[in-house]
């Protein structure tokens, strides 16, 4: 690990992260989270399908992997058009930092606004990452942004919310180990399809996602 | 067991569609109900967790072919240890598919695993169903797997896998439903639709429709809603 | 550090601090002190003299941006709403990411493009635009507030290019000094101009608008 990775993965870069909820936004308007307990539930459920599949693909493009192939099949495991578009405005957004902080010619070689997983794992390269930290990082920011914008949302206790992120990191490590080894996982949440797009409907909202 | 299945159909004289092979060994006979139809027929118990079934289906150019099956599918645990049982379908498809097969019921303590992979050459038409009910009456859940992966003129359209049953990833109360339905469609475009517990979302010249809950006969009739 | 460090690798020199296009005017300032209203009286008196548009960074609904469309000071597609994520300043400060997307978005779909106004969510006296988002800056607050406002200072009222005193109207109903609101704003900002308007009584906000189309112009001529 170098100190790319912590840069990186910090929530205080400015990549457009902050104004997304991954989701719980709508979980929350929904009932499905209310407490430290079902967020804790909530992010288990996104870190075991939306970030899985960011993990895979974060690293193949890391190691590599053509990214107009990746940002294809992170079409085809992105189905909701409201999830898409996120993933795409949270990958133009890295583009845009990731090209000044690690200047590196494989960033004209990724689409316009291409998904956050394939610009992630683009990011990781141009930063002397490997793979496995680009898996790292795309697992760990699949939670650490829904939670603390459940944080914000229920005026959470935020050494609760910070004890909660700690506490799934096994699980991060797990689904980045795993990143290395299943290839480009499809692990999908039909309920998260569901919520994503309701939410995009709303006029009243908070976080673009 | 190994169970291999294998069905083509193919434009014939006058264009009307011919199924030149039509072939079932180990768990499923093959019958051919209709002119480019064929039903799958279960020919003992199961599948018990450890069995292997592909089911091959091509769709030439111009022809068309109907997959059904006549009775709910039960799979069982295995017997020895606690391997899944697995199903794949495989389909290549020019023409026009439409696989709808009766629903899969997963005993407690069983693991299916359902595959689709499905390459559509360009103008191809397909729907596939899948419909699961984890557990059978007054029975704990089972689990389910199901991997779908389309391809349409070698671009990915689709690739999904849901998990459902105790262990599987996003099956977390409050949101752990015993019935899951899915209906997947390519050859007509269709927009976002959202219900309680439904959603269809759109593809590139088809749509993908997902529905959970607690009873099937709901599940189906919310997922033909949304479809 | 070794004695040859370049203190120049830490800085892309090629990247200008100012980026080109339209001039970038942020408007900020705490809630209800009138920014949408001067929003839209910027785009009436200006939209004829110049190509503009507007991003708005409502806190929780597109209200602001329903407003300008409903009193069709803009197109619907000149004006861009953007979502904060419960944080207004972070928006406009800290991560500039979705108001830069709605501005490219907006540059994108109106090449001529001259002026973008960026409209902050109302947020409070700390709150204050990236230079990295807008050229200039403007900072409403009212008379309602209190003739202490320009005194406390912070970010909004000392450093800002433009500090607004709205709703002057109002001053002799919430017995409020103008005269000292307009002496503590000169000693906390130095030479940077201040102006004491009421949309009530000019809702073309002329003084305002003058002052935009000065920084247009000292921008075409740089």
């Amino acid at each position: 690990m170098t100190a790319a990775l912590l840069t990186l993965a910090d929530a205080r870069l400015p990549a457009g992260g902050h104004t997304h909820s991954g989701g719980v936004e709508q979980a929350i308007a929904a009932g499905l989270v209310h407490d430290p307990s079902s967020l804790a539930g909530f992010l288990l459920r996104r870190l075991q399908t939306a970030g899985r599949v960011a993990a895979g693909l974060a690293a193949a493009a890391c190691r590599g992997g053509d990214p107009a192939a990746l940002d294809a099949e992170a079409d085809a495991r992105t189905p909701s058009p409201a999830l898409r578009a996120a993933s795409r405005q949270q990958g133009r957004g890295l583009v845009r930092v990731g090209r000044r902080a690690w200047p590196s010619p494989l960033w004209d070689a990724l689409p316009a606004a291409p998904h956050h997983p394939v610009a992630l794992g683009a990011a990781a390269t141009a930063g002397g990452l490997t793979p496995r930290d680009a898996a790292g990082a795309a697992a760990y920011l699949s939670v650490s942004g829904p939670a603390t914008a459940a944080q914000r949302l229920l005026a959470m206790d935020p050494l609760t919310v910070a004890a909660v992120t700690a506490r799934l990191a096994p699980g991060i490590d797990a689904v980045a180990d795993g990143a290395l080894r299943d290839g480009l996982p499809a692990d999908a949440d039909p309920l998260l399809d569901l919520l994503a797009e309701v939410h995009a409907a709303r006029r009243d909202r908070f976080f673009a996602s | 067991m190994i169970t291999r299945v294998e069905v083509v159909a193919r434009r014939g004289p006058g264009g009307r569609t011919v199924l030149p092979v039509v072939r079932g060994s180990g768990q499923l006979a093959v019958r051919r109900t209709g002119p480019a139809s064929v039903h799958l027929v279960a020919t003992a118990f199961g599948p018990l967790g450890g069995d292997d079934a592909e089911i091959r289906l091509v769709v030439e150019e111009g022809a068309t072919l109907a997959v059904r099956t006549v009775a709910a599918a039960v799979a069982l645990p295995d017997r020895g240890g606690d391997r899944p049982s697995a199903q794949r379908v495989v389909a290549e498809v020019a023409g026009s598919l439409d696989l709808r097969p009766e629903p899969t019921v997963v005993a407690a303590r069983a693991h299916h695993r359902a595959g689709l992979t499905a390459t559509l050459a360009p103008g191809a038409v397909l729907t596939a169903t899948e419909q699961v009910l984890l557990g059978r009456t007054g029975e704990e859940p089972g689990r389910w797997t199901g991997t779908t992966r389309v391809v349409v003129d070698g671009r990915p359209l689709l690739h999904t896998t849901v998990g459902l049953g105790p262990g599987a990833p996003a099956w977390l109360p409050p949101v752990a439903p015993r019935a899951y339905a899915s209906t997947v469609h390519v050859g007509q475009a269709a927009g976002v639709l959202t219900v309680d517990d439904a959603v269809r979302l759109p593809l590139e010249d088809g749509w993908v429709a997902t529905a959970w809950g607690a009873e099937l006969h709901r599940v189906v009739r919310a997922v033909e809603a949304v479809a | 550090m070794p004695p040859d460090h370049d203190l120049d690798d830490y800085v892309d020199a090629a990247v200008p601090h100012r980026h080109g296009g339209p001039l970038r005017v942020g408007l900020g300032g705490p809630v209800g002190s009138g920014k949408t209203a001067l929003a839209a009286a910027l785009c009436r008196t200006l939209g004829a003299e110049y190509d503009l548009a507007v991003v708005t960074n409502d806190i929780y609904t597109t209200e602001d941006a329903d407003f300008l469309r409903r009193n069709a000071v803009l197109p619907d597609d000149r004006i861009e709403a953007v979502q904060t994520g419960c944080c207004p300043h972070t928006a406009i400060r800290d991560d500039i990411t979705a108001n830069l997307d709605a501005v490219e978005l907006l540059e994108d779909r109106h090449p001529g493009l001259e002026l973008v106004f960026v409209e902050s969510g109302g947020d409070n006296l700390t709150a204050s635009f990236s230079y990295g988002l807008v050229d200039v800056q403007v900072f409403v607050v009212d008379v309602a507030g209190g003739d202490k406002v320009p005194r406390k200072g912070g970010p909004g009222v000392t450093a800002s290019d433009l500090l607004v005193v709205n709703k002057t109207d109002l001053a002799p109903l919430v017995g409020a000094d103008l005269d000292v609101m307009r002496r503590d704003s000169a000693t906390v900002r130095g030479d940077r101009p201040t102006l004491l308007i009421s949309l009530r009584e000019d809702p073309t906000a002329a003084a305002v608008a003058d002052w935009v189309r000065e920084q247009v112009r000292v921008r075409v001529v740089a």
